[in-house]
């Protein structure tokens, strides 16, 4: 395991000089939306709070942390603002290779086919969309991540923005329920399936939908990705542990015991591939640690798009 | 021998956290963790009722292992939020460590 205090303080570290918590420059990390067509205006700011853009860095960084668990070199990480230059900065940017960001980049184009297909007036702009601090909250730097969060808002607020259109769940949970209470600020927040609005029948086909912690249990919204599914008709086959009760992945164990994250995640995988159907996740960390574990996974929004 | 302080539970107020004493250790919240063996988050909210400062301060790592799924929260009988106990004990330990007083809460 490692030093909880070395993992927080480089976090919060990077979070205050680069607004996320890889401490390289966020345009290195959110760039799905260069080539692709998308209006500046509209009705609802597309906010992805950079978490889908962020899995194929984090998945890079995680592998060498479980390489080195366990072993002396886990107390070098609170030097990491110097020494293991493949975790910070620019270094961790080089990490990623590009088949991976182009596929949870991929994930992205698909959320925004899906919300041009229900006809749901959204924009993007890269400057307001920014990360959201969730990972300060959860490791419990409260300070670090009201600061952050302040500066998310004034961003937002001095652009009038109302309403936001989020796309995992950790994102929508923070600007949801903790901004209110937190920055005193609240948002129209809705995550982009409770605006889907399609239908079709492309062939009967059946699913196992891995509901994540957070919709599934703090904000009780597993039935909405249900209903989507239902309207394209696909089924959702029942799986132990969903909805409320639902079992984590075991991903935000991953920076600080690698190892406990795997053992979770091992449990979670027999429950969903008891059922026999393909998984779909609708976290891009759900997403990573699941595939990490060893199988295929399909995102919620590309599988709308195709079935739709 | 570690000593106890009966206004902790008080203290952690300051931290988010105004439920501790509702627990009443029927153990709920270790059963239905998916860090089943480590008895956890249990223990660790007795030691925060009982005030054992020293305790939590000297095991606070262990505090970290929760992934903050929320599952105990959710099927807690004494709705006393072990999920969020858990993470306002981060919060102290996280200002023991840098030596502030409080966060704002």
């Amino acid at each position: 395991m490692y030093k909880p205090k070395d993992i927080i303080e480089l976090i919060a570290d990077n979070v205050k000089k680069t607004g996320n918590p890889f401490g390289a420059p966020s345009k290195v990390i959110n760039g799905w939306w260069k080539n692709i067509p998308l209006p500046r205006e509209g009705d609802g700011l597309l906010f992805t709070g950079l978490m889908y853009q962020s899995v194929p860095f984090i998945e890079k960084t995680t592998t060498y942390l479980e390489r080195y668990e366990d072993t002396a070199l886990v107390n070098y990480v609170k030097y990491g603002r110097f020494v293991p230059k493949f975790l910070v900065g620019w270094g961790f940017a080089l990490l990623a290779s590009s088949e991976e960001k182009n596929k949870f980049n991929g994930m992205l184009h698909s959320i925004v086919e899906v919300l041009k297909k229900s006809k749901v007036d959204f924009y993007y702009r890269p400057e307001l969309d920014n990360y959201s601090g969730i990972l300060l909250y959860d490791l419990g730097d409260v300070d670090g991540f009201i600061k952050h969060a302040r500066s998310v808002v004034s961003k937002l607020k001095e652009k009038g923005v109302k309403k936001l259109i989020t796309v995992d769940p950790h994102t929508t949970y923070a600007l949801k329920i903790l901004y209110p209470k937190y920055t005193g600020e609240t948002f129209e927040v809705k995550t982009y399936f409770e605006l889907v609005n399609l239908n079709g029948s492309n062939g009967t086909k059946q699913v196992t939908l891995h509901d994540p912690c957070i919709y599934g249990r703090y904000l009780e919204m597993s039935d909405v990705p249900k209903k989507v599914l239902e309207n394209l008709g696909i089924e959702c086959v029942a799986v132990r542990n969903s909805g409320p009760f639902t079992n984590c992945c075991g991903g935000p164990a991953e920076s600080v015991s690698p190892k406990l994250s795997r053992e979770l995640v091992d449990r979670r995988i027999e429950e969903l591939q008891s059922t026999g159907a393909p998984v779909v996740a609708m976290c891009p960390i759900c997403m990573a640690n699941l595939t990490k574990g060893g199988v295929e996974v399909e995102d919620l929004s590309t599988l709308i798009n195709h079935c739709s | 021998m570690a000593t106890v302080d009966l206004e902790f539970a008080e203290q952690l107020e300051h931290f988010g956290v105004d439920t501790a004493s509702e627990c009443f250790n029927c153990g709920t919240c270790a059963a239905i963790c998916p860090l089943i063996y480590e008895h956890f988050p249990r223990k660790i909210i007795r030691y925060a009722q009982l005030g054992a400062k020293d305790v939590i301060l000297r095991e606070a790592d262990e505090l970290w292992r929760c992934l903050h799924c929320g599952l105990c929260t959710y099927t807690c009988p004494r709705e006393a939020n072990p999920g969020e106990l858990i993470l306002g004990l981060r919060r102290y330990v996280i200002a023991n460590w840098r030596g502030t007083a409080h966060v704002q809460t």
